[in-house]
């Protein structure tokens, strides 16, 4: 029942023909979309600039949060200038400095009211050699890519605990099912946001707040932009299906579904067999 | 990809982008400039000449030496900086359409003047001076060149600008690499409100309805190009399908958002979403070989009466302007002989006389391309500029494997070449493959080719810039 009638919105669908709704208005099911502020962490490219992009089009107030100042103002005009209305806010944040998040997030409500959506998609995956272990590079990832995503996941599940509504999704990554000879820290760190995650969704579900773990395989991005991936799909179409796992509440939702049996046989294979393997 | 080696001659076979001419050569692939001045120093010293090179597009012999040096700039592919702000990208030369407009098209810019290809390198662009679809508005690419770094063949390197050293500048770009090496520029790209834009297809039922369209267009749209049936005869000469595109303003095509990502603006690589479509060219081979070039033709002329009636609709930048990559190796159709393309360009109150003229002469002699694409052009300032204030038609020819066909054509070319230089018409040289040393002083009045060869005198008095093309012209 509380399902019914939790307020809802459409992402619309990968074919361009997508019907944003205004902010507030009933969409065909009769019913009613979000209203509050998004904020989107990592908004300056890849998945993260897609998803902001898709929430301006469906009438949504974003706020773009990235460390890259340049790029960030760019992209919030951007967005402005495309919609021919203001859509889009930049705060410059880096978010390696954790204790920083929460009165970023205060700032935000203050500055465009309450926010009732979280998506965390920042992350960093620097180039690792195989017999690099480079304390620097790690701590940075763990930063970034957990300690970022507990700071931000902690601001956003006390606000909206508190209000009984609201919804996080986190986009953590296929690399974190298994610990894999090239990227210990990246699979770690992505390991641990995933952890983090399905701990807050099993806290905070029963108050009406739902949290989205999104794990993505081949994404085109320019954090994946020196790699040979195949299959890779676009940036918008990962933001399209992250959308729509939002929407349809789901828990934990690979992107594309593709990688849920192929990260299954993964996970399913033997230590003494996948140390073997180079993967 | 760059490395900090230093590069080594290889002994490639070096061709126009339509195969017909060129051959083997030595081949450099500089990384930086100093390598680009050690080539330069290695030439000189040896008493020979090289050949500039960007990324091969031009299709006759602008960028060919055969059996000789070739200076290959596509390793040198850096963008150093894109800023934001005022939409301006500094390029090395090797940098492609494509590399700038993924670098820009995130941010809601579009380079001002993009080719038929998104494989034209800036260096090659500007050398040549290329125009794209909106040269009736827009210009060349020259005008969206701030300024660029020019490598002189004795090593010296010159920042030059319209202020800094005008004469120069408007020569060096329009060139086809005969004063320097550029080895970077700075180029304006525009800003764009969407990453789509607004396409009609029109029928043009005949030359003169084409024509007449481009002028009622003209301050209307932002681009134009018409596709020509040049089969097509009588009532039916010159028939074909125009293309207008018109840019969106702000919140005009708010979906149009999602489309800044470099990803969706890429040409579909899959026809129907399923057949690759690097597998279509043997299919192009056939109708080329079978003599049904003038079936292809009838068909899409037709289908264009179905994409009239479901026009104004909505397509990528990308997809509107690179039309010859949605075809990989499409140019293979024309194997083994390869394809030449001659685009005379004709004052507008010559036009019709002059094109009508040209496809009838096409249609007596048996040499009917098997495209044609008409566009509208306005002159601009740079020295060796093809650009008139009327009409282009490009005219791709399939050559002939048999020499006494092939030699056949590059006469009935010249021929060609002969009525559209009496009338004042001009000639571009990343299509030429045909033009004589009498008529380089005829394309572009003796004054400037004068002027030109004076600035090559002072800029390259050892000649050691060469390259089929000019030892062709002459100059």
């Amino acid at each position: 029942m509380r399902r019914m009638m939790r307020p809802r919105r459409w992402s619309g669908n990968d074919g361009g023909a997508d019907v944003a709704f205004a902010a507030g208005a009933p969409s065909p099911l009769g019913m009613v979309s979000r209203t509050g502020t998004c904020i989107v962490v990592g908004a300056s490219s890849g998945i993260g600039l897609a998803l902001a992009r898709r929430l301006a089009i469906a009438g949504r107030k974003v706020a773009l949060v990235a460390r890259r100042e340049r790029e960030l103002a760019a992209m919030a005009a951007q967005i402005d200038d495309a919609l021919g209305r203001p859509a889009a806010v930049a705060y410059v944040h880096d978010v390696a400095a954790a204790d920083d998040a929460e009165p970023l997030f205060a700032r935000i409500e203050q500055e465009l009211g309450p926010v009732d959506e979280l998506h965390f998609v920042a992350g960093v995956m620097p180039d690792v050699a195989l017999d690099e272990f480079d304390l620097a590079k790690d701590r940075l990832q763990v930063q970034v890519n957990l300690l970022g995503c507990i700071a931000w996941g902690n601001a956003a599940a006390r606000r909206f605990l508190q209000r009984k509504a609201g919804c996080i999704v986190g986009v953590s990554s296929v690399a974190q099912d298994r610990g894999r000879v090239g990227r210990p820290v990246y699979n770690a760190s992505k390991a641990g946001m995933d952890t983090y995650l399905e701990a807050l969704r099993n806290r905070l579900w029963r108050h009406g707040v739902r949290v989205t773990t999104i794990r993505p395989g081949f994404v085109e991005t320019p954090m994946t932009a020196g790699l040979q991936l195949k299959g890779a799909i676009s940036a918008d179409q990962a933001a399209a299906k992250i959308l729509r796992a939002r929407d349809a509440e789901k828990a934990i939702a690979y992107v594309p579904w593709k990688w849920r049996p192929i990260m299954f046989v993964i996970r399913s294979l033997p230590s003494f067999l996948f140390r073997r393997l180079s993967i | 990809m760059t490395t900090m080696e230093a590069p080594v001659w290889r002994d490639e076979d070096v061709r126009g982008f339509g195969m017909a001419v060129g051959g083997r050569a030595r081949v450099l692939r500089p990384t930086n400039s100093e390598q680009v001045a050690a080539a330069f120093a290695e030439v000189r010293a040896a008493g020979g000449s090289i050949a500039l090179r960007g990324a091969g597009c031009s299709y006759g012999d602008a960028a060919t030496a055969v059996g000789g040096s070739v200076l290959d700039l596509s390793a040198m592919n850096r963008i150093h900086d894109f800023d934001p702000a005022t939409g301006i990208a500094v390029c090395e030369p090797g940098v492609t359409v494509r590399d700038l407009w993924r670098r820009s098209i995130g941010y809601g810019y579009w380079p001002k003047v993009v080719s038929g290809t998104m494989a034209v390198s800036m260096g090659g662009a500007a050398s040549m001076n290329i125009h794209g679809k909106n040269n009736f508005a827009l210009g060349s690419f020259g005008e969206c060149v701030e300024w660029f770094d020019l490598m002189l063949p004795r090593g010296e390197s010159v920042r030059c600008s319209r202020e800094s050293d005008p004469e120069l500048f408007h020569a060096a770009i329009s060139g086809f690499g005969m004063l320097g090496c550029f080895t970077r520029l700075a180029i304006r790209t525009k800003r764009v409100h969407s990453g789509r834009l607004r396409v009609w297809g029109i029928v043009a039922k005949d030359l003169a309805h084409n024509l007449q369209i481009l002028e009622d267009l003209r301050g209307k749209a932002d681009y134009l190009v018409s596709w020509l049936d040049l089969h097509g005869k009588g009532a039916g000469l010159g028939r074909g399908l125009m293309h207008r595109a018109d840019q969106m303003q702000p919140g005009e095509d708010p979906e149009g958002l999602r489309f800044f990502e470099p990803a969706l603006q890429d040409v579909p690589t899959t026809l129907f979403g399923v057949v690759p479509k690097g597998w279509l060219w043997p299919g192009m081979w056939c109708a080329v070989h079978m003599r049904q070039v003038a079936l292809v033709n009838w068909l899409k002329f037709r289908a264009g009466y179905r994409e009239e009636r479901q026009s104004p609709y909505l397509q990528t930048h990308g997809a509107f302007h690179f039309l010859l990559d949605y075809v990989p190796r499409w140019h293979w159709m024309t194997r083994p002989g390869g394809l030449i393309q001659f685009q005379p360009f004709v004052p507008a109150a010559q036009g019709e006389r002059v094109l009508r003229t040209l496809i009838e002469r096409c249609q007596q002699t048996g040499f009917v391309p098997y495209l044609g694409v008409l566009k509208r052009h306005r002159p601009d300032p740079f020295l060796m500029t093809h650009a008139v204030d009327g009409y282009s038609l490009a005219m791709d020819f399939a050559v002939s494997a048999n020499q006494k066909r092939r030699q056949a054509l590059w006469r009935f070319c010249q021929e060609l070449a002969d009525l559209v230089l009496e009338a004042g018409g001009r000639f571009y040289y990343a299509k030429d493959a045909v033009l004589l040393q009498s008529s380089f002083g005829r394309v572009h009045g003796e004054p400037a080719a004068a002027r030109f060869r004076a600035l090559k005198q002072r800029c390259d008095p050892d000649r050691i810039l060469q390259t089929d093309l000019s030892r062709r012209l002459g100059v």
